[in-house]
């Protein structure tokens, strides 16, 4: 346990820098250069599609139509992504968001895939090192010389190349 | 034909139940008799549930609106392939549907097991029957098709007209057919664990319905993302839609068992991982089908007014609950000796190849029950969208193509670093000038030059591979190259037809980046005779085509596409409007091309049809998209051919292996 928590830890705190890093990864995009398509991606449709504003198929959709063109009346304006975006929070609530917030409880959501990614991997280091250190792992690597896949299925092909020619003559 | 209907399925849950019984008995007493009767059992309930369908199709075709089924989800002025598809369209129907492919694959099963795997075979079948009984259970007490209406009206409300597309009519089919084969691998994985026959039999025994399952979730999501393209009018083919998810899952998961279970047949280790993931799979599907029938999570597949989610929740609880028991009761018999000498081997890159897909299908998962989970614990039900996807995905995706070039360039048990710098000097050298070259390009989007040069990393690595093979045989049996190349792919198809989806995925791969990353978007309103430049096109606006038809009316606009002054093609988006369901929709017009799809909808237009609001994506690559999943297809139809080799090996294993049953394949889709 302990050999595993050994893995895991720094793992874990690599998984939790990379989904933080990601998390404010989509503000800084949405402030560097808004554009209708992505901040209305960034907004979920109130009409019960439960697509984001941009995806929204309704022709006649009484939320996304005219909030598009909010949206691009507010881009005109020189306004950024993220104030765009506030605005909308502020007016609907954090339901109309279409992703997590990277706050609270919101940010179990970006850490968990990365914690579970992780923590496979330690699981997967900690198994193999076990098998590693079989008699059987051990015995045969002294016997076997190491060869690249290539080498490897070199042999393989002349094996089968060579059986085909003497099943053609 | 509605009492025939009805009557078809409770005779058909009646053989089930029958089947199940039969095989027990016939397996655990050793009587032939009782297992060539469970056998035409499930024959017969296969034979029934037809005919129930029959009796559907017969009157959605005849617009029989006595039946309540049909009045909801047909209409006279149906177009009569649209009839046949409104098969699948509504709830009651496709899950008739679902039983229908369920009992034709088990009858299929039952017939490639008639002489081989007595031992599982068995039990395999009274687990498909189970399933079997739980849709026949839902179909004949739950959400019944052949219900009839005491008024009956005069006309019917429609197929809805999202779902009046050609993709539509071939997108729950295909994903229907991926999910419910599904089942097969589960109940031989199921069976074995039952019965304690723990060895690869029943891999082999289902190793091309795993891939045909895994051909047709492919083929499944495919449609669906080409249809959300064509019809949803945003541009886009991908939404992160909770039902979309539902399907991507048990893809992922299911390509990770196809690869996990190489090692299995190579090394005889993972056992538990194998049996694991094909469960998981199996689940996934199950989970898909609660998500779109519970209403729990809201959807654009959503099936409206459904009460079946407790049903579904109920036996997907009971197949995982079951399973894992199974799974814990024998997993001291599962252990083998495991053989691992290096991480830089292949099985290494195969272990961590896995760890990324499943990784991936549980970011999916994780994502899509997330506002569920939020609004249990603190009351808030968000939205987890493509924002959250994308971003979580996006590393994991490279992560794992990345891998995809790494696997088959090194060897099983250990590589030297040395051998392994040797291998990957070319691919490595041809992913570094690609990345380079995209930077000359002015591209500076980490991920966009990360991802081509990944990219183009793996294709060399697959290029180094058909060089080789191709090389070997020109020296050996003096072929030319390209008569090399036919045989080399012929004769070994299962590397090779591997090697193809490879590339496939590589291709689609540098579609959604280009796509993703490249897409340029114009919104513009113009007058008859006026012209608006998107890229390097500009779109001339020459009128409106009205047409009035008693299904549905429509405005078609005339666009005239040139470029540099010269004319390239004439689009025609539309408005539609569906009379009987007053719903409006949109028909958007596509010009496809390798470099770019100009992409045009027609967002509004005032009542004279003189002035036109145009919404005009210009989408780069978007077309290797779709080829990458030709080429996937065809890579799969490839791995699937009967290999003369792989038969004469098969029947030598069987001669051989007289007490062994695992090796009697001879049935295509079979093995």
């Amino acid at each position: 346990m302990k050999r595993l928590l050994f893995y895991a830890a720094p793992l874990g705190v690599l998984a939790l820098l990379f989904s933080f890093a990601l998390g404010g990864d989509l503000a800084v995009r949405a402030a560097e250069r808004p554009t209708l398509a992505t901040v209305s991606q960034g907004l979920t449709c109130q009409c019960g599609c439960g697509l984001t504003v941009a995806n929204c198929n309704h022709p006649t959709c009484s939320f996304s139509v005219p909030v598009r063109e909010q949206i691009e009346s507010m881009i005109g304006k020189g306004e950024s992504g993220a104030q765009i975006i506030a605005f909308y929070r502020q007016k609907y609530g954090e339901k109309v968001l279409s992703a997590p917030t990277t706050e609270g409880f919101n940010m179990v959501a970006w850490v968990m895939p990365f914690l579970v990614v992780a923590l496979g991997g330690a699981v997967i280091v900690y198994t193999a090192n076990r098998w590693r250190s079989l008699p059987a792992a051990r015995g045969t690597s002294a016997v076997q010389s190491p060869e690249s896949g290539a080498a490897q299925f070199d042999a393989e092909l002349k094996d089968r190349l060579a059986q085909e020619i003497r099943e053609r003559s | 034909m509605s009492q025939l209907g009805s009557l078809s399925l409770l005779l058909a849950l009646l053989l089930a139940v029958y089947s199940i019984a039969a095989n027990l008995y016939g397996a655990r007493q050793q009587r032939a008799d009782f297992l060539a009767s469970a056998r035409h059992a499930l024959w017969a309930t296969c034979a029934l549930v037809t005919l129930a369908v029959i009796a559907l199709w017969s009157g959605l075709l005849s617009s029989d609106f006595s039946l309540e089924y049909v009045a909801a989800y047909s209409s006279t002025t149906l177009p009569t392939p649209y009839k046949f598809a409104a098969l699948w369209g509504g709830q009651q129907g496709s899950l008739l549907f679902w039983t229908w492919l369920l009992s034709i694959f088990t009858s299929i099963a039952a017939f490639q097991n008639r002489r081989r795997n007595p031992e599982i075979a068995p039990y395999a079948a009274a687990v498909l029957a189970l399933v079997a009984i739980f849709f026949l259970g839902m179909l004949n007490f739950v959400t019944r098709p052949f219900d009839s209406l005491s008024l009956v009206p005069g006309e019917g409300t429609d197929l809805n007209p999202l779902l009046q597309n050609y993709w539509m009519a071939i997108h729950p089919p295909s994903l229907y057919t991926g999910y419910v084969s599904s089942t097969v691998p589960f109940a031989f994985g199921a069976a074995a664990l039952i019965t304690g026959k723990l060895d690869d039999s029943w891999i082999r025994s289902t190793r091309r319905w795993a891939i045909f399952s895994w051909f047709f979730l492919t083929l499944g999501n495919m449609f669906g993302a080409r249809w959300a393209y064509e019809v949803l009018g945003w541009g886009g083919y991908w939404a992160w839609d909770p039902v979309e998810n539902a399907a991507f899952m048990p893809w992922l998961v299911m390509t990770a068992y196809l690869h996990s279970v190489m090692i299995q047949e190579r090394k005889d280790m993972l056992k538990v991982w194998n049996l694991a993931l094909i469960g998981l799979a199996f689940a996934l599907t199950i989970f898909g089908t609660f998500i779109t029938r519970s209403g729990v999570i809201s959807s654009v597949h959503s099936f409206t007014q459904s009460g079946l989610g407790p049903y579904f929740l109920s036996f997907l609880i009971l197949v995982v609950v079951a399973y894992t028991g199974l799974l814990i009761f024998r997993s001291r018999d599962l252990r083998s000796p495991a053989e691992f000498e290096s991480y830089l081997s292949r099985e290494a890159a195969f272990l961590f190849n896995n760890l990324v897909l499943v990784g991936i299908a549980f970011a999916v998962f994780w994502g899509t029950i997330f506002p569920v989970l939020s609004e249990a614990v603190r009351g808030v039900k968000i939205t987890v969208g493509p924002p959250f996807f994308n971003q979580v995905n996006g590393p994991l995706a490279l992560a794992l193509i990345f891998l995809m070039g790494v696997g088959p360039l090194i060897a099983w048990r250990r590589t030297t670093p040395r051998n392994l710098i040797q291998s990957f000097a070319a691919p490595a050298t041809l992913g570094l000038a690609a990345g380079l070259l995209a930077f000359a390009f002015h591209i500076r989007a980490w991920y966009v030059l990360a991802a081509l040069s990944v990219a183009a990393f793996v294709m060399g690595t697959i290029i180094v591979e058909f060089r080789r093979g191709v090389s070997a045989r020109r020296h050996m049996i003096g072929e030319a190259p390209a008569t090399a190349l036919v045989n080399l792919v012929a004769k070994n198809n299962r590397r090779y037809g591997g090697y193809i989806i490879h590339i496939g995925v590589i291709v689609a791969f540098v579609g959604i980046v280009g796509s993703a990353f490249f897409k340029t978007e114009v919104k513009k309103t113009v007058s008859e005779g006026q012209s608006f430049a998107v890229g390097p096109y500009r779109l001339q606006y020459l009128g409106v085509l009205p047409i009035d038809t008693p299904h549905l009316e429509s405005a078609t606009a005339n666009l005239l596409v040139t470029r540099d002054g010269r004319e390239l093609a004439q689009m025609a988006p539309a408005k539609l409007f569906y009379k009987r369901q007053q719903q409006p929709a949109t028909k958007v017009a596509i010009r496809s091309t390798p470099f770019a799809d100009l992409y045009v909808v027609l967002a509004g237009l005032d009542d004279s049809g003189r002035q036109a609001t145009f919404e005009v994506f210009l989408t780069p690559l978007v077309f290797w998209l779709w080829g990458g999943g030709l080429l996937m297809v065809l890579g799969t139809v490839v791995v699937m051919w009967p290999n003369v080799r792989e038969r004469a090996a098969i029947a030598v294993a069987l001669h051989g292996a007289a007490d062994s049953q695992i090796a009697g394949e001879p049935a295509p889709g079979g093995d």
